[in-house]
């Protein structure tokens, strides 16, 4: 029998992670779309210290084990993060995919990983040395390259509580279920006495890593509606230039052209 | 060595940790209701019941499931719900070729046991992760809906 452990415990995987080449198996989704006969898999999927979504005064803290089901289910989930994760693939994908695998393996079309990007969600990495909290936004290096240890375990998601409001979500897929996303983009924006306190912005899908401007999403920052439309084609001009779409199974123009245009829809959704 | 529960029976399996979960039903087990389509997660037709809830046998390496409790078609056919969705299949002439059935009967049985009376919509969405090339799913919609009504109290 290929060696594989079943650590029931947080302390009990970073333990066998520390010592050993293993690769972490939360869900499943992606690994077993090609399994590797020679891997030995660090099953993490049975550990409570990664299954819970609690909350405290700061963030909403979440497991990085919870599959997408678990995240529907909970009431503490934020309703844009929701949103995301009910329309990636169909039930019984939901049912194993977590987030931490999503955000994990990579790729710039994981759809949780574009709203932990437009809530600027931070990662919390343990491992055996000690632990780091870090935005999510240094996780990734390029496609497929982050830059997590190989004896660390990402363990939680730290989702900011009060920038979650008045969201925007959009997922361009083939078909409704079971559809990798072509482009995704989410856009949040809130206004207080009268104006523009956060406006963030990310793009996924469209290049290696997902895309996320604060400087260009600045110039919206302490202005009112009438001053943002002031400044909007330039602020559509300088994303012209951010964001350089690479080509996939559709073109580059295709998202490029898809990208702003749902920039513009929620520009105007927000009566800019 | 791998541990779990099989249509209500303890059974232990000589597999290796990274086999997937569909290969060894059918192989080890000869459970040849789950069916295999496509292997990565696409078409539903190795989908069973784990520890509740519905998921492709196919995602699913045997190392990750010491313990839990699988249910196939061939376990659920000997419940009542399974006669009720049974005939109401039947009745509206919800089965063709059949080899996506199983796993939308499982996913019927998932469907209802979270909400015995689902609308059009929930139906559609509970079913979207199985695909089926013969009937155009109306059908299948339906009998979903008519085993609701029909099988009351079932759920």
């Amino acid at each position: 029998m290929v060696n594989c452990y079943n650590p029931t415990s947080l302390k009990e995987a970073l333990d066998i992670i520390a010592k050993e080449v293993v690769t972490p198996y939360a869900g499943g989704t992606d690994l077993m779309i090609e399994p590797d006969e020679n891997a030995t898999y660090l099953f993490i999927n049975k550990i409570p210290e990664m299954k819970n979504i609690v909350e405290d005064k700061e963030f909403i803290r979440i497991g990085a084990a919870c599959t997408f089901t678990n995240i529907i289910e909970n009431e503490l989930s934020p309703a844009i993060l929701k949103r995301a994760v009910s329309q990636i693939a169909a039930p019984a994908i939901r049912n194993l995919g977590t987030v931490g695998g999503n955000i994990c393996n990579g790729s710039p079309k994981a759809d949780s990983a574009l709203i932990f990007f437009a809530t600027d969600s931070k990662l919390r990495l343990v491992s055996n040395r000690g632990e780091r909290v870090i935005p999510i936004t240094e996780f990734y290096l390029g496609r497929k390259k982050t830059i997590i240890e190989k004896d660390e375990l990402l363990v939680e998601i730290l989702m900011n509580r009060n920038v979650l409001n008045n969201y925007y979500y959009k997922k361009v897929g083939e078909r409704n279920a079971l559809a990798i996303s072509r482009v995704s983009f989410a856009g949040i924006l809130n206004i207080e006495a009268g104006k523009i306190a956060n406006c963030i912005t990310a793009f996924g899908a469209i290049s290696d890593v997902i895309i996320r401007r604060k400087n260009i999403d600045a110039m919206f920052v302490g202005k009112t509606i009438e001053e943002a439309k002031a400044v909007k084609e330039e602020y559509l001009a300088e994303y012209n230039k951010a964001i350089v779409t690479i080509k996939g199974r559709i073109s580059e123009k295709y998202r490029k052209t898809v990208c702003m245009n749902l920039l513009n829809d929620f520009l105007e959704s927000n009566g800019i | 060595m791998m541990k779990f529960i099989l249509n209500d029976q303890e059974v232990t399996s000589n597999s290796k940790a990274n086999e997937r979960l569909l290969d060894v039903l059918r192989n080890e087990f000869s459970i040849t209701g789950v069916k295999c389509g496509c292997k990565e997660g696409e078409c539903g037709a190795c989908s069973i019941i784990l520890d509740g809830r519905l998921v492709n046998s196919c995602m699913v390496a045997m190392g990750s499931i010491e313990g839990s409790t699988v249910i196939t078609i061939e376990g659920y056919r000997e419940t009542k719900r399974f006669a009720a969705l049974d005939k109401a299949y039947a009745s509206v002439s919800a089965v063709q070729c059949g080899f996506c059935i199983p796993g939308m009967i499982l996913a019927s049985e998932c469907i209802l046991d979270k909400n015995p009376n689902p609308t059009e919509a929930e139906i559609r969405e509970g079913i979207s992760g199985n695909l089926c090339r013969c009937t155009g799913y109306n059908a299948i919609v339906k009998a979903i809906s008519i085993a609701a009504k029909e099988g009351k109290g079932l759920w």
